[in-house]
């Protein structure tokens, strides 16, 4: 299958950070998600919102990426939310055992919201 | 699809994300880091290494690592490794690696009997044990990793043989252009004024053939018949080489076997490059045909030729010789012109006015000419006669 060119873009929401990894997270390039929270979980930011709405796949590369972030904000205390995913991501993310590790909601607006609960 | 179902096609893709990442055209780290994360991704392992075992020291690097402490994976110990069994993944027991805390997974990597390197694996992230399938796949990694170790090490072999060869060649060039500067200057030493003039012509030569984008091999090759051009010399006697009157004719045939004996010297010797035993023999020659020792003409004369013959005329002009006293600058560039399309080739004087001009200028860095011309000369006045000589030849270019 041919990979569009990976990229991440964020932006920063009160005291959470919102991540948009966009591309197919299958490579190296995929670094740039991890360097991309860890500059915010460097900046103090224990809240970090990963938005897929424009990454539908992911490899085991990418998983791998993923775990690095959660092991990160697990180290600080932190929380991560999963946000706008593909059924495929979805149910490889359920099929992994990654899903008790993070929360999971439909939009980023809930996420955002259940951060401000202070439930998590 | 069940679960199961779902794992397996997860653990077939992650195989082909292994091998996808294993033959890229990455550089070997990049490729180990992916084949890495593949591995930590497949079983969300917390803690992996990858280590490679140097020959050469008898000890395992880390080429890539996330969890463990470093000191802890310079502990291990490659001959206990060996014992194991060959790219098969087992728990680790307290006993075996008891510096590196946290490992649970250890697969020592083979190829053939070459012991490669091992990797190590932490707990999964879902704090559920490893499986025996898990480590079937792991067995099935590690046959991959091990061979793109391998591929590493063999590539490391021939890089390190080709620095020795390439530090040997140097060696071997150094001792060659120092058996040259000898010769030369034996030559020279032969006439006290010639001094340096095998020297000087090397070192006008190799500028003019490096104007006219000559290859560094060339040039080089170039600088040797510069060195070499009057080698036959060694033959001629000493008293006919400094003779002060006029030579008779004898003398003079005698002398012009110079170039000949050069060419006999030079043909016993296997130079790496091309032409040398060529150019010293006709470095006498004329465009006419007028030269010697073949009366050679136009065509028949190489490019090389055409350098050797113009470099050697100017420093014999600029030098002072037993029967004359030397030209200035300026007369032996008038010389050189006069003789143009009779003796010497319009585009290599072309040439040649060209860099020494660039060197009076002061826009060639290491100049070859200059430094060798009579400190008095006027350069302002060299400069503009070789303005017009370019303008001039450039015209008829």
């Amino acid at each position: 299958m041919k990979s569009d060119q990976f990229s991440v873009v964020s932006r920063l929401d009160g005291d959470a950070a919102i991540i948009y990894p966009k591309g197919y997270l299958n490579n190296l390039s995929g670094e740039s998600l991890v360097i991309e929270c860890g500059i915010y979980i460097g900046k103090g930011i224990t809240k970090i919102v990963v938005n897929f709405g424009e990454t539908s796949l992911i490899n085991s590369i990418g998983i791998s990426l993923l775990l690095q972030i959660i092991e990160d904000l697990r180290n600080i205390k932190g929380t991560i939310c999963c946000t706008n995913m593909s059924k495929f991501l979805k149910d490889t993310f359920e099929m992994l055992g990654l899903m008790k590790h993070m929360s999971v909601f439909p939009t980023e607006t809930e996420a955002l919201k259940y951060l401000r609960s202070g439930k998590k | 699809m069940s679960t199961e179902l779902k794992k397996a096609l997860y653990n077939i893709s992650a195989l082909a994300d292994l091998g996808q990442a294993i033959t890229s055209e990455d550089d070997f780290h990049e490729k180990i880091q992916s084949a890495f994360y593949v591995i930590t991704g497949t079983f969300l392992a917390n803690k992996g290494a990858i280590l490679f075992y140097e020959k050469a020291t008898g000890q395992l690097t880390t080429l890539t690592q996330k969890g463990f402490d470093p000191a802890g994976l310079n502990r291990i110990n490659p001959q206990e490794l060996r014992l194991l069994v060959k790219n098969e993944a087992c728990l680790i027991q307290d006993a075996l690696l008891p510096a590196v805390v946290g490992a649970e997974i250890l697969v020592p990597l083979w190829v053939r009997n070459e012991f490669i390197g091992t990797f190590l694996l932490g707990g999964k992230l879902t704090v559920d044990p490893y499986t025996p399938e898990d480590l079937e796949l792991l067995n099935v990694i590690a046959h991959q990793i091990a061979i793109a170790l391998n591929n590493h090490s063999l590539f490391m072999d021939l890089s390190e043989k080709l620095e020795e060869n390439k530090r040997l060649y140097e060696e071997m060039r150094h001792i060659y252009h120092g058996t040259l500067q000898a010769f030369a200057a034996a030559i020279d030493a032969k006439d006290a004024y010639t001094q340096n003039h095998s020297y000087r012509v090397a070192k006008y030569s190799a500028a003019i053939a490096r104007e006219l984008g000559w290859s560094e091999h060339d040039i080089e090759g170039m600088y040797v018949a510069g060195y070499l051009h009057d080698v036959g010399k060694l033959a001629i006697s000493n008293d006919l080489l400094n003779k002060v009157t006029p030579f008779t004719p004898e003398e003079r045939a005698e002398i012009r076997k110079h170039s000949t004996l050069s060419h006999n010297i030079t043909a016993k010797v296997k130079f790496p490059w091309k032409n040398v035993e060529d150019m010293v023999w006709h470095h006498h020659e004329r465009l006419d045909g007028g030269g010697y020792p073949d009366a050679l003409a136009q065509d028949s004369l190489s490019e090389g030729v055409r350098i050797l013959t113009l470099a050697d005329s100017f420093d014999a002009m600029t030098s002072q010789r037993p029967y004359r006293k030397r030209m200035d600058v300026q007369s032996a560039i008038a010389e050189l012109k006069r003789c143009l399309e009779s003796q010497f080739d319009n585009r290599i004087m072309l040439v040649f006015c060209k860099v020494l001009e660039k060197e009076i200028k002061g826009e060639l860095s290491e100049p070859d000419i200059l430094p060798h011309l009579d400190k008095d000369s006027d350069l302002t006045v060299i400069s503009s006669m070789l303005e017009a000589i370019i303008l001039e030849l450039s015209v008829r270019e």
